[in-house]
């Protein structure tokens, strides 16, 4: 279908005012947070920012008919191309659809559009003493759409695990434009284990079988108390120890983080006052639940960091705790702080290794790092298992964004040689789809089926997840 | 060069698109697509240094969607200046399209009598002030074409005493001198605000400063960085940086939000040598909060809105509370959002009119349910903003720099 025709198609369907066609504007959907659309210019032909799931279904009719891709896109914090048309054609922003529309406190769940952002459903969610445990480091920008599409998951994933262990139901609008729901459609049960499921299958779906368009969400009484430990590690290999010595104590901390050395600095130079300690690692224990325990935990954890630690601090006090968290969750971003002329990609940023090979995995990053010439940032989710490494590159110097393409390939197969995964919970996109099969095998032809099954003419979110079929 | 400029060449490849800025961008809470938010204006700027985007009316709009107010520098974690980027931006436009500032202006809004009245009513113009005090109050006059006839017509030129005209050149400290400063009389307080700038040399006076306030002194250029106009603004850094080193004070003092960041901020960084302090500031940790301040005849309940070129750009959020909550009779009581924009900022209420009212209805909301008796704010801008928003909405509060709360405590019986 011809572009011009199908802007006026889209905007009588949808209004003018909920389709972006000026060339201009589509340029800024050419990206999402990935290396691989800060290396090339993805342009869609169209964006559409629907806010019903009618209007969701008319699209997606309408492409089905004329064979035109459709990417769904949130917030555009993935990290790994996944919301970005990369065959051209229409991104659907659900981002601007961001409405709760019932917290339902007696049967602890509650109904939410696509576009709803983390951080706001979890204030709202407050108002009634509950909470969504998952705890995505992107909380203030990405949406539950986004991490329902990624099955994110996070900070805390370590004792609440991730999205999908919330996910009650879904409404889904097909490639064909027919509107579905899983998990029973009267259904506000909290435990079902009726039908096959259907609503695990869309969760961690990236936009390939689908778009979400309501989300029926488990939600928790929410803790009263909290505190962190922060321990401070002289050798990098002393931390991962030091997790397996707390699981041993039989206590399951709600996070725990590390930072290594040039983590620590970014954090640092992000904001001085947060004021982490110069270190090779630096472990920050959380836990949560009633305040005796919490208390418990805090000093029993305190008492076990103190044999490998050379210094530990236990806080209760809301603000130095929110420095804590603050300074681990922006560094992400603030990884780029330790080259002046650089900055962090995020690429090869998310494998998870099983829990005995975390300090043999950071010792081999650190060391690919040297021998491709490029200083890696690395802290993640060590609870479990999950590293996340950030190459600080000057991203404009082409040899350094080769050696840094070459670096990235090494830490995924270092992941899947080490009998984990390439990705822990940023999910697959364009950027990891080549190593599919070297994870999967056989198994790839079965995701395959499925996909076909759903999406016969392949619109729906081309090119990610897996490869094409190999002749 | 604007590819050479060291902001260009430094900052675009530290943004990784993470979207933190998005959750802070008062732009981004209206639109709420990428192609309103910060880093799409990081990209922006990005497209156009590459090369891979030409300037065009589009790109010169796009561009202006922004209100320079920092939310977003104040919070990425990769620290990138992102309305510093957009100000280099907008001088390349205006290089490559000399018109492109008035093609905005002129085009977008001259051409639309309802919007243009709207406009200048919220920015506290009222049609008599006559355009060019408007265009000075904008700092503007140097990116207008010559004899506006439009705009005359439609606005009327009966010009009104400014605070400048109101103010001696030195005015004497109250008993023993205990410092010389220069006020740095920014216009918007000056056409918009007199009756601030009036209570500012006074209570300055009164704790022991002699005032100077040069009538040679001219914008600070924050206004013409906005709109484009870098090489005006580097103009402008030079002469008064000049007058400044020549009068010999200790500090420089302004009541205005925008003006005291401007003097600090990256224009002015390698050529002023006085030290500048925002007036409330200046008076709680220098020279100290007077003990002789009566109550107020009747007690009034204020809310306090942090203007993002205090609060954001230079993280002065305590002190102007404090010096409310010194004056005895007023009691202080947070709105939710005190630190969000309130979609001011200088011209863009006249460029952006429909963008700018959504942002300031959140605000005035928020001041509603504090059930506050009066607003009060350290930005000429601010106040005028916030005038409007409650005048529309039916709202009698008076908007009030702090310095006038004070000055009451000081001098009214
Ligand atoms: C600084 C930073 C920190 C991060 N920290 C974490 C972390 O701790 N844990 C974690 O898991 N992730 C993290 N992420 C990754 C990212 O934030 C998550 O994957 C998030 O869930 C993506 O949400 P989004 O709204 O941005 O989705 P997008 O990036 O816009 O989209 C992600 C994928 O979901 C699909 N999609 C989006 N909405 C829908 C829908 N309604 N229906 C169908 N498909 C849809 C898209 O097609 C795409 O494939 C981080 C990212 C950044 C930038
Ligand atoms: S400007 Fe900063 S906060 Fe915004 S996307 Fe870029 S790095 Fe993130
Ligand atoms: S300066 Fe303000 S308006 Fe401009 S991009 Fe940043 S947050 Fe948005």
């Amino acid at each position: 279908m011809d572009r011009t025709l199908l802007i006026q198609e889209l905007e009588k369907k949808l209004g003018q005012e909920k389709v972006i066609s000026d060339k201009v504007d589509l340029m800024y959907y050419s990206y999402d947070s990935s290396f691989h659309a800060r290396l090339n210019r993805f342009m869609p032909d169209v964006v559409v920012t629907p806010r019903s799931t009618e209007e969701v279904s008319e699209v997606m009719k309408l492409a089905y008919t004329h064979n035109i891709p459709v990417t769904p896109r949130g917030a555009g914090t993935g990290e790994t191309c996944g919301s970005v048309a990369i065959q051209g054609g229409i991104v659907m922003d659900l981002s601007p659809w961001d409405t709760i529309e019932e917290v339902d406190v007696a049967n602890m769940q509650v109904f939410v559009r696509p576009g709803v952002i983390h951080a706001k459903l979890n204030q709202r969610l407050a108002e009634n003493g509950m909470f969504f445990p998952p705890d995505p480091g992107s909380s203030l920008m990405c949406t539950i759409g986004g991490m329902v599409a990624n099955n994110a998951s996070g900070l805390r994933a370590v004792k609440y695990g991730c999205t999908e262990q919330y996910i009650l139901g879904l409404e889904v609008v097909l490639p064909n434009g027919e509107i579905i729901i899983t998990g029973g459609m009267q259904s506000r049960a909290v435990k079902s284990v009726s039908g096959l499921n259907l609503t695990k299958l869309f969760v961690g779906s990236e936009g390939i079988l689908g778009v979400i368009t309501q989300i029926r969400l488990r939600v928790w009484p929410k803790p009263k108390g909290r505190g962190i430990v922060m321990a401070v590690y002289p050798s990098l290999d002393d931390a991962p120890a030091s997790v397996l010595e707390v699981y041993k104590a039989g206590i399951l901390p709600s996070g725990i983080e590390i930072l290594d050395q040039s983590a620590i600095q970014a954090v640092n130079m992000y904001r001085a006052e947060i004021n982490l300690p110069n270190a090779e690692a630096i472990l920050l224990f959380e836990v949560d639940g009633n305040p005796a325990s919490v208390e418990w935990e805090g000093l029993k954890i305190k008492e076990i960091a103190s044999q490998r630690a050379t210094q530990v601090e236990w806080a209760t006090d809301p603000k130095r705790m929110a420095d804590l968290w603050e300074g681990r969750s922006v560094v992400a971003t603030a990884a780029a702080r330790v080259r002046p002329d650089g900055s962090r990609v995020f690429a090869g940023e998310d494998i998870s290794v099983p829990l005995s090979k975390v300090a043999e995995t950071l010792r081999e990053i650190r060391a690919l790092g040297k021998k491709h010439h490029i200083k890696v940032v690395n802290y993640g989710h060590i609870g479990d298992g999950n590293v996340h490494t950030a190459p600080v590159i000057d991203p404009e110097q082409p040899q350094e964004v080769e050696a840094a393409q070459r670096l990235v390939d090494d830490i995924h197969r270092l992941a899947v040689r080490l009998g984990g995964t390439t990705t822990g919970e940023h999910g697959v996109g364009a950027v990891r789809a080549m190593y599919a099969e070297l994870e999967h095998g056989a198994a790839v032809k079965i995701m395959r089926s499925i996909k076909q099954t759903l999406d016969p003419k392949g619109i729906m979110n081309p090119g990610k997840v897996f490869g094409p079929e190999e002749e | 060069m604007f590819k050479d400029t060291p902001v260009v060449r430094e900052q675009i490849k530290k943004c990784v698109r993470c979207g933190k800025c998005r959750s802070v961008c008062p732009i981004f809470q209206v639109y709420q697509t990428e192609n309103y938010s910060p880093s799409g204006q990081v990209f922006l700027v990005q497209m156009l240094r590459d090369g891979e985007l030409e300037v065009s009316e589009k790109v010169a709009a796009k561009a202006s969607d922004c209100l320079m107010c920092e939310s977003c520098s104040s919070t990425c974690p990769s620290g990138i200046p992102v309305p510093e980027l957009v100000a280099a931006a907008r001088a390349y436009i205006g290089e490559q399209r000399p018109s492109a500032g008035k093609d905005l202006i002129f085009g977008k809004l001259w051409t639309n009598p309802r919007l243009l009245r709207k406009a200048v009513a919220a920015a506290g113009l009222a049609d008599s002030l006559g355009f060019r005090n408007i265009a000075r109050a904008l700092g503007m006059t140097s990116i207008l074409p010559g004899d506006l006839p439009q705009a005359e017509k439609i606005l009327g030129k009966i010009p009104r005493a400014s605070a400048r005209t109101r103010i001696k050149t030195v005015s004497p400290a109250k008993g023993t001198r205990k410092t010389r400063v220069a006020y740095f009389l920014g216009c918007g307080t000056d056409l918009l605000q007199p009756k601030v700038a009036l209570a500012t040399v006074e209570v300055l006076n009164h704790l022991g400063c002699e005032v100077v306030v040069s009538p040679n002194l001219k914008c600070c250029g924050v206004p013409h960085l906005a709109n484009g106009q870098k090489k005006i603004a580097e103009e402008l850094v030079q002469h008064n940086v000049n007058i400044l080193h020549k009068l010999g004070v200790d500090a420089v003092i302004s009541d205005c939000a925008s003006c005291t960041s401007t003097l600090k901020g990256h224009l002015y960084k390698d050529w002023l040598k006085v030290k500048v302090f925002d007036l409330s500031v200046f008076i709680v940790e220098v020279l100290g909060i007077p003990s002789e301040i009566r109550a107020l005849p009747h007690p009034l309940t204020v809310t306090y809105h942090d203007p993002c070129h205090l609060v954001k750009a230079q993280k002065i959020k305590d002190q102007p509370r404090q010096l409310l909550k010194s004056i005895p009779g007023v009691e202080l009581k947070e709105m939710a959002g005190a630190d969000t924009c309130c979609g001011g900022s200088g011209t863009f209420g006249l460029t952006h009119y429909e963008v700018s009212m959504k942002i300031l209805e959140a605000k005035i909301n928020n001041i509603r349910q504090t059930e506050a008796q009066a607003v009060a704010t350290c930005c000429p801008s601010c106040i005028t903003q916030l005038s409007y928003g409650l005048r529309e909405s039916g709202l009698n509060y008076p908007v009030l720099h702090p310095i006038q709360l004070l000055h009451q405590g000081l001098y009214k019986r």
